[in-house]
């Protein structure tokens, strides 16, 4: 309800706010298809920013590079980074806690890395730039509303699938494998399969992410892909509640909206989103979603 | 005489210079209520998590219906129709109670992530028949009340109840309990006891492991009793009661243990 | 082909690196085994004595060995700070592990950025401790400064291994690693033990940092790679063994220098990782306990 207002006023007014929506709701596809990783699965991944680095690039490649439809670019990004998450993952998905954290780490830093170094593809540390805005079949969304109202609707996909995959036969042995791998084997769900799965599901999202991004802003560099970005997300995730379908969206459009109360220099910024993280990781791990479902619970 | 279902040839696990089990040999037969029993720290949850498949034995051989599963892993084990609970309580602690046992039907369900985001009818119509199906489980261990309870909720008697419900869930040929009434107390480790005594009724052979001896003299059809590691006698509860080697190693030493 | 030369020169300063990496190595192993916390804001440590030296160095005017072991307190302090304010809160709290290492991450991303606003994201570097060099012996040439690293690291290994084995608290930082409970019962102070972990690992971290800068140069972002290369030889070394950390940089170290010398210098965090993971998946428990099973 409040989302609706919230949107709906910004529609009508437009100005900066657009800008600041648009990308929340991008960060919300990011988040809810982490969310089924780490909240669901309850793996952890510190290296969804690459999938999100395939999706922005493969999309200035194709459509800024190659003259391609928005679309097909979007898809076919995300064919590749469920693809490099299938191959990366099919041993990586055998580690468990600090080693997968810390492996999952180290293939962000590599993807970073890689986009800085392959100028030839990615026009290295100056960014690539140019990209045309979000459209279909030769039709592009002129004004940045009508870009903003497709994004809404394609996180509202987004997290409409993932509530199907949740409340599932798929979504359950997730859940079971976050409860307990032992119980979750001896009941014969093929667990490394299954958290597989849900890592290459949460890359389809983190490219599509930095798909749209990319068409949104109409420039990447590599920074746009760094470590903040998956601080960023993680703060999103436990601010609005992980583990659940709509804490992510939440946190999302709360944490894109915070910087606006203290208006400052990137750094400022990233700095308060650690400190919120940190604050949101001690005090209330649940999330908002979390101490709303405390509050309705109470008896009244 | 009937079959043996599981059957356990001279199983044997080492850790380093540790012999936990040294050539066990078992046979379970097919409908019967075996239990395993023996004084602490005599190999049986050893024992166990060899059959399972938790753990790769060091020699020996084990079937299951006339099939090697002898190394294979837990899962495999489980794909096989071996199911087993655990000694510390294993529950999905994130999910409600009905949600616990709807997994406990995920071999017998089908549909995985294709299914789940095209939503076919006949996915719909399975989806009716899980709900209904673990309403009918948690029915019958008596849970039927917090199905929307979330796992962790439940008080520790009532878990342990879940879990064998949701093991239940999986059609199990042979249903491995460890230790299930550890931790209950005599009103709830009775009501468990008549579970079994069903499930068992019901045509699902089970192999239990248990200190509670009261509860094991009461229900199985078979004992086996193990002490340092080794098999030292085999039968009937009563001729187990009498055995002196039984009384010697464990009987003897509850008895000590109670006065 | 690349010639014999280049190679045998790339591992000289391979070492070096590699050292710095055993030694963030086992600063993660100290953390580690006090309390089975993973902090990933390891490398942190490393750019902050770098950074701390040199604008001690530059601004401040002071001698090098002040601004060094001053540094290297200010950087301890920090270290103590992290630990008081973030981890232990958690730790105390019962969070899950994955939530902790998550909060060190964002520690990290902190530091670095204020970092950026204090010092200025431009590299810098500063002169070796001793002028002249570089020693030439024959056609390899070996930086003085290398020396300082591989005297520096050894003297500090030493000195750990002094602390570890002959002192009172040493002792009883070993006996929370291996039973923390039982060592509670025994009236050691778990909680100030923890702070200690801390205090020294970022110690270490920084002396690393210090030494290492004049060879490279320092910059807010080189704490990602050395942390990551720090975890990684803790990985090789099977995580918790300090003499395996240190073993296992070296070895990281070499072997990244020699995959610059054949693949190029883009792929030094390749190689790096492409090492870990064929040890996570080969040699769980470290390559030099292969043998032994995970207890």
């Amino acid at each position: 309800m409040l989302g609706v207002g919230l949107l709906g006023f910004v529609m009508l007014n437009g100005g900066y706010l657009v800008t600041v929506l648009g990308l929340a709701a991008i960060y919300g596809v990011f988040c809810t298809g982490l969310n089924l990783f780490m909240g669901y699965t309850g793996q952890a991944s510190f290296g969804q920013s690459a999938f999100a680095a395939v999706g922005g690039y493969g999309t200035a490649i194709l459509c800024a590079g190659h003259g391609w439809d928005p679309v097909a670019g979007l898809v076919v990004s995300m064919a590749i980074a469920g693809l490099l998450a299938l191959v990366v993952g099919y041993p990586v998905m055998r580690l468990r806690g600090h080693y997968l954290a810390m492996a999952t780490f180290a293939l962000g830093l590599i993807v970073y890395e890689l986009s800085v170094e392959w100028s030839g593809l990615t026009q290295g540390y100056m960014g690539y730039a140019g990209i045309p805005p979000l459209g279909f079949a030769g039709h592009e969304l002129g004004t940045e509303r009508a870009q903003l109202g497709a994004l809404v609707a394609i996180m509202l996909f987004g997290v409409w699938l993932a509530e199907r995959m949740k409340s599932s036969r798929f979504g359950r042995a997730l859940r079971a494998i976050a409860g307990s791998e032992p119980a979750a084997m001896a009941l014969g769900i093929p667990v490394s399969r299954y958290k597989l799965a849900a890592f290459v599901v949460a890359a389809v999202y983190a490219s599509a992410a930095g798909s749209l991004f990319a068409h949104f802003i109409g420039f990447i560099s590599p920074e746009v892909f760094g470590v903040p970005m998956v601080v960023l997300s993680f703060t999103m995730l436990y601010l609005g509640g992980i583990g659940t379908i709509w804490g992510p969206v939440m946190g999302a459009v709360i944490a894109s909206l915070l910087p606006e109360l203290f208006r400052g220099l990137k750094e400022m910024q990233d700095i308060a989103y650690s400190v919120v993280l940190i604050l949101m990781l001690i005090f209330v791990p649940g999330g908002l979603a979390g101490l709303l479902r405390r509050l309705a619970r109470k008896p009244t | 005489m009937s079959a043996a279902l599981l059957s356990v040839e001279r199983v044997s696990k080492r850790f380093g210079g540790l012999v936990a089990n040294d050539a066990i040999s078992l046979d379970v037969a097919e409908g019967s209520l075996t239990a395993v029993i023996g004084p602490n720290g005599a190999g049986k949850t050893t024992f166990f998590n060899i059959i399972s498949g938790a753990l790769p034995p060091t020699a020996g051989r084990i079937q299951l219906a006339g099939q090697d599963i002898t190394g294979l892993s837990l899962q495999q084990v489980a794909q096989r129709g071996l199911v087993r609970t655990f000694q510390l309580v294993q529950l999905f602690g994130n999910m409600t109670v009905r949600e616990n046992v709807e997994v406990g039907l995920h071999m017998v369900t089908r549909g995985t992530l294709g299914a789940a985001l095209l939503r076919p009818r006949w996915m719909a119509a399975q989806e009716r028949w899980v709900r209904d199906e673990a309403d009918t489980l948690l029915g019958f261990v008596g849970l039927g009340a917090f199905a929307q309870t979330q796992a962790d909720q439940l008080p520790y008697g009532r878990q342990r109840l879940l879990e064998v419900a949701r093991a239940l869930a999986a059609k199990p040929r042979l249903l491995l309990l460890d230790e299930p009434a550890a931790g209950l107390d005599t009103q709830e480790s009775a009501a468990l006891a008549d579970i079994i005594q069903q499930v068992n009724a019901r045509g699902t052979t089970v192999l239990l492991i248990e200190h509670d001896m009261s509860l094991v003299m009461r229900i199985a059809t078979h004992v086996a009793v193990l002490d340092f590691g080794r098999k030292i006698a085999e039968g009937s509860p009563a001729e187990m009661r009498a055995h002196p080697d039984v009384l010697a190693a464990y009987l003897g030493g509850v008895e000590e243990a109670h006065a | 082909m690349p010639d014999l030369i280049q190679l045998a020169q790339a591992l000289v300063n391979g070492v070096g690196v590699g050292l710095v990496y055993g030694l963030v190595g086992i600063g993660f192993c100290v953390i580690y085994n006090a309390s089975g916390i993973v902090n990933f804001a390891q490398g942190v440590f490393v750019m902050l004595g770098g950074m701390l030296a040199h604008t001690l160095l530059t601004r401040a005017g002071l001698p090098m060995p002040v601004a060094a072991v001053l540094a290297t307190v200010i950087v301890a302090a920090i270290g103590v700070a992290i630990q008081l304010l973030v981890v232990s809160p958690m730790w105390q709290r019962g969070t899950s592990m994955f939530a902790i290492i998550l909060a060190t991450l964002a520690v990290q991303i902190m530091i670095e950025r204020i970092t950026i606003l204090s010092l200025g994201d431009q590299p810098r570097t500063y002169d070796n401790f001793t002028p002249g060099g570089p020693l030439r012996l024959g056609p390899i040439t070996i930086d003085y400064q290398l020396f300082w690293v591989l005297g520096g690291g050894a003297l500090m290994v030493a000195a750990l291994w002094l602390f570890f084995t002959r002192t009172r608290i040493g002792r009883a930082l070993r006996a929370c690693s291996q039973n923390a409970e039982a060592a509670a019962l025994l009236g050691i102070p778990v909680g100030r033990m923890l702070l200690l972990s801390f205090a020294l690992s970022a110690a270490l971290g920084s002396a690393a940092g210090i030494l290492i800068t004049p060879t490279q140069y320092t910059a807010y972002s080189i704490d990602g790679p050395f942390g990551v290369n720090g975890f990684i030889a803790a990985i090789i070394g099977g995580f918790g063994s300090a003499p395996g950390a240190l073993a296992g940089g070296i070895l990281l170290g070499a072997a990244q220098a020699v995959a610059v010398v054949l693949f190029g210098a883009g792929y030094r965090n390749v190689a790096a990782l492409v090492i870990m993971l064929l040890v996570l998946l080969l040699f769980p428990s470290g390559v030099f306990n292969a043998t032994r099973s995970k207890a």
